[in-house]
């Protein structure tokens, strides 16, 4: 019985883990500054 | 004591082992998205290419012709995608700026491309155009999806304003990246006059002048599969303007070349590929067999460790 609240709790705190990782996500930023280019760049 | 040890092993073994689907099967579908603030530039060149002189109307050699391609996401737009679709979408705001040797303007093309952040499906939330004039595409463009598949795509070719497939040809090896490599020929086709052009000019000047333009192109991408993200990219391209209603008259060649990356832009995008290819190895190879086996090792020490304590009693 201890077993399986042992296995239980590993699996529950691996679910919430990751569901919250991708419940947090990447944030979106902003939207460059930078123009888009009209003449040709020296270097990337 | 060593009872409660063997527990707690046990525990992180499921806790490991459970974690090793679920990155691959829900984290990383869920976390692998193009950033809709991505900006990106390419500069692109056709060496001993042909152009067409608008001062003159006639074709000439020119040592040098620049391509420079800007990608720019629009985070503003994008959000307003989401909030009416629900879905995670990015918005390129982008510009094909052509070049002759000396820096001056050939052509330029803008174009707007909306696309799902995970799978780069596009998503036709309207705003989509190609040089201000609204399109519907099918296929990808610019970028393949994550862990792309040795198969054939459609991709939108923007001067036609339609989608073709793009045939997947075999592996090949670029800088030392294994790389899937895609090609599509577009026959000669009648496409629109770019609304910006050399010298002036305009789709109504040209049309006044009696000629159409025609296209055909050979177009050749390396995609770094993990990513999806093109390594290198080449087009055989060639354009004419044609004489509307004269068959018979010689067309003229507006532009032929074989169209190459800059090589300190390849390097940048080589560079740039190879560390985002750790991460997506990171969430699809790395992170779940690792975990996998470590759930494994955990499991067996567990159990060892019951079977010793049972022993002792």
């Amino acid at each position: 019985m201890r077993a399986l609240i042992a296995a239980g709790i590993g699996l529950a705190a691996a679910f919430a883990l990751v569901l919250a990782v991708t419940a947090i996500g990447a944030p979106p930023g902003e939207t460059s500054k930078k123009p888009l280019h009209t003449t040709v760049p020296a270097h990337p | 004591m060593r009872r409660r040890a063997s527990l707690i092993l046990l525990a992180l073994a499921v806790f490991f082992a459970a974690l090793s689907p679920l990155i691959r099967w829900y984290a990383f579908p869920r976390l692998a998205k193009v950033p809709p603030s991505q900006y990106q530039d390419m500069v692109l060149e056709a060496k001993n290419a042909t152009l067409l002189d608008y001062a003159t109307m006639k074709s000439k050699k020119v040592p040098k012709v620049s391509i420079v391609q800007t990608l720019k996401g629009n985070v503003r737009a994008a959000k307003k995608v989401k909030e009416r679709t629900g879905r995670d979408v990015v918005v390129w705001d982008t510009l094909s700026y052509v070049a002759d040797d000396k820096g001056k303007l050939v052509s330029r093309i803008p174009e707007r491309y909306v696309f799902d952040a995970h799978s780069q499906e596009p998503v036709h939330a309207g705003g989509e155009h190609v040089d201000g004039e609204p399109v519907r595409r099918q296929g990808i463009e610019y970028k393949w999806p994550f862990l792309t598949e040795k198969r054939d795509y459609a991709y939108f070719d923007f001067q036609t304003r339609t989608s073709a497939p793009i045939h997947y040809k075999g592996t090949r090896t670029v800088r030392g990246i294994e790389t899937y490599y895609f090609e599509q020929t577009i026959p000669w086709t009648k496409v629109p006059v770019p609304k910006k052009l050399a010298l002036g000019a305009t789709p109504e000047t040209v049309e006044q002048i009696g000629l159409e333009r025609w296209y055909t192109t050979k177009r050749m991408f390396w995609v770094e599969p993990a990513t999806g993200a093109p390594v290198d990219g080449q087009e055989i391209h060639k354009e004419e303007m044609r004489w509307k209603d004269k068959p018979g008259k010689k067309p003229l060649t507006a532009f032929a070349g074989h169209v190459k990356m800059r090589p300190d832009y390849q390097d940048a995008t080589v560079d740039l590929v190879s560390s985002q290819r750790q991460l997506v190895l990171l969430m699809t190879a790395y992170l779940p067999w690792g975990f996998l086996t470590l759930g494994g090792v955990l499991l067996a020490a567990s159990l060892t460790l019951e079977a010793r304590t049972r022993r002792g009693t």
